[in-house]
């Protein structure tokens, strides 16, 4: 089986093919990915027009290129997936009119794939050891932060979510306040590095409370503060390192805190489960990785984080959700080429919607 | 010649199949949103109706603007798809041209044409026409009280979605003006219409080289580059 998969739905135009066989198992044939970095940097973070117009100038020749790296034609293709949200609408509906077109034209099925499906079973995809079902999934991204109990394909129970910012935004945001530029994760962390965590003392947003929700638009709002404490004029290099490294353990300290409390909840319900799956492109960060990494060993857990190019949003995983859907579910899993592309998407339809926390819930 | 056009960019939603100057099969829904929806299930009904594949179509049309973004790009999005999985060539046609094309040319009777598109905001997408439906200028957004200028002195004939607001504006400017006898919104039998007279005005070395279609916005996104790039406080000077 092979499927190409196309994803749209924030800052990156990504196309990929990817092959399943009951003997090799998934296979990336091709993973090409565009970073709109450039566009967006001079706003300071993302603009849905400007990313909006960005996939439409680049997905079908991206969607070439993948296509020719794989060495596979349309003819070849068992389906076309795309994202279907949840995201920036108009990026969303880049991609699902580009695989409509490409699925009427060549004659093949089409699947709207769940954005955060395809980070939820990217750990399964070209993994030495795939994670059984059920494990317990982190997402934790620019646009999502959640703990969900993955039973199955197209079967997740949300146990927590954010109720305002994602973490990768607070990251951006952080990064912006200080002037590290867009995207912020990689310098915070960068910056982090030379920093001591003890000279500013930040709060850890929701830790010790019941259950496994996350908020860290307080977090963000205490990094300002502390700047506006500080002398006036440019910051110094050591006051940027201290803040960001004091801004990074609080936030791996509320994700461990909140991991532990899921991971109490997902005993309960699976006595057998032993995988904890970290997916998103925060699990990029190191210190939050080795935080998470402690809090594992400690519960005898195994740790499961898909390589950096699959963290990162991908189409690769978008295809893999699509080959996972079509070998639970047979020809039955494909959409209807009237599929509405969704701003909002959840994967657990009967979670309560977060009051302030809008496509990240 | 068998051409699949196609319309998203302004209140409609419009498919069609031409062969030369007969329509094999045609649809049309008028619609200020749900085209993501809509288009691709048509275009299956249209293919369908005329008893045409995929690898018997010559050539793809579709409009690039001005209209609405979101709606342009969906039109966009899936012909330049389509042409990237069948190997044809996809021509870009205005809306504005598309509209003028629909327009009878004996009812303008000498007189030149304004096509007017509703921007959703104060201004309005102008193009103007001569009495023998050629191109008098590029398409631009024009505020109310530009209009006049742009359009120059009456009488004028005018069609599009705003032709009804834009009679007003220039009336009240001492324009003559008077509403064309035409469909307010592109008919995608027009916009292959408009491709064809283009694609045979074409020789085989400008046929080989067209590009995709690019959108025409007339607009830059709205945003504007962070002060300081958001910082809370002056960015250092950079040491050389």
């Amino acid at each position: 089986m092979i499927v190409l998969g196309i994803e749209t739905s924030c800052d990156e135009t990504a196309a990929a093919v990817v092959s399943f066989s009951e003997g090799a198992g998934g296979r990336i044939l091709s993973n090409v990915v565009l970073s709109q970095l450039d566009e967006h940097r001079p706003y300071g973070g993302i603009v849905p027009e400007v990313a909006a117009r960005a996939h439409l100038q680049h997905v079908d020749r991206l969607v070439a290129e993948a296509m020719e790296t794989a060495g596979v034609k349309f003819t070849d293709l068992d389906a076309v997936a795309a994202t279907g949200g949840p995201g920036l609408i108009g990026g969303v509906i880049v991609g699902v009119m580009t695989a409509k077109a490409i699925a009427v034209a060549a004659n093949l099925p089409f699947m709207a794939v769940n954005h955060l499906e395809g980070h939820a079973l990217s750990a399964r995809l070209e993994a030495e050891q795939p994670p059984e079902f059920p494990y317990l999934l982190l997402l934790v991204s620019g646009g999502h932060c959640q703990l969900l109990t993955v039973e199955g394909v197209g079967r997740y129970r949300r146990l927590g979510t954010t109720i305002d910012d994602a973490l990768g935004e607070a990251f951006d945001k952080v990064a912006k306040m200080l002037g590290l530029g867009y995207p912020g994760g990689p310098a915070v962390e960068a910056a982090a590095e030379g920093g001591d965590g003890a000279r500013f003392a930040l709060p850890r947003p929701m830790k010790g409370r019941p259950g496994c929700d996350f908020s860290f638009s307080g977090l963000k709002t205490a990094v300002r503060h502390a700047v506006e404490k500080l002398p006036e004029g440019s910051l110094e290099a050591q006051d940027i390192a201290d803040l960001c490294a004091a801004f990074q353990d609080a936030a791996a300290d509320t994700l461990a805190d909140r991991t532990d409390h899921a991971l109490d909840t997902f005993m309960d319900a699976h006595p057998g489960g032993q995988v904890l799956v970290v997916a998103g492109g925060v699990a990029a960060n190191e210190a939050i990785r080795s935080r998470l990494g402690k809090l594992v060993e400690a519960r005898n857990f195994r740790l499961v984080v898909p390589p950096q190019a699959l963290c990162t949003d991908n189409a690769a995983m978008i295809a893999w959700a699509g080959i996972e859907r079509l070998g639970a579910q047979g020809p039955g899993a494909a959409d209807g080429l009237d599929f509405a592309p969704r701003p909002r998407w959840p994967l657990d339809p009967d979670a309560p919607a977060a009051a302030f926390a809008g496509v990240k819930a | 010649m068998h051409i699949l056009a196609m319309d998203t960019a302004t209140n409609g939603c419009s498919v069609a199949l031409t062969d030369g100057a007969r329509i094999a099969a045609r649809r049309s829904a008028p619609m200020a949103r749900g085209q993501a929806e809509a288009l691709v299930p048509m275009i299956a009904a249209v293919m369908d109706e005329a008893g045409v594949d995929f690898g018997a179509l010559d050539l793809l049309a579709v409009t690039v603007g001005p209209g609405a973004f979101t709606g342009l790009r969906i039109g966009l999005a899936a012909a330049r798809g389509m042409a990237l999985t069948t190997g044809l060539k996809c021509l870009g046609v205005t809306t504005t041209e598309a509209i003028a094309r629909g327009v009878d040319g004996a009812g303008l009777d000498g007189r030149r044409l304004l096509v007017a598109i509703d921007t959703k905001r104060n201004d309005l997408y102008a193009q103007m026409f001569s009495p023998a439906g050629q191109v008098l200028g590029q398409p631009e957004a024009v505020r109310p009280e530009d209009l006049a200028a742009f359009t120059g002195n009456g009488p004028l004939m005018i069609a599009g979605d705003a032709a009804t607001r834009a009679a007003e504006i220039l009336r009240s400017a001492g324009t003559q003006a008077d509403l064309a006898e035409a469909p307010g919104l592109p008919d995608a039998a027009m916009v292959a219409a408009v491709a064809e007279q283009r694609w045979q005005a074409m020789d085989s070395g400008e046929r080989t080289k067209l590009a995709p279609p690019t959108p025409l916005y007339l607009r830059p996104p709205d945003a504007k580059p962070a002060k300081d790039g958001g910082g809370l406080r002056p960015s250092r000077p950079s040491t050389p």
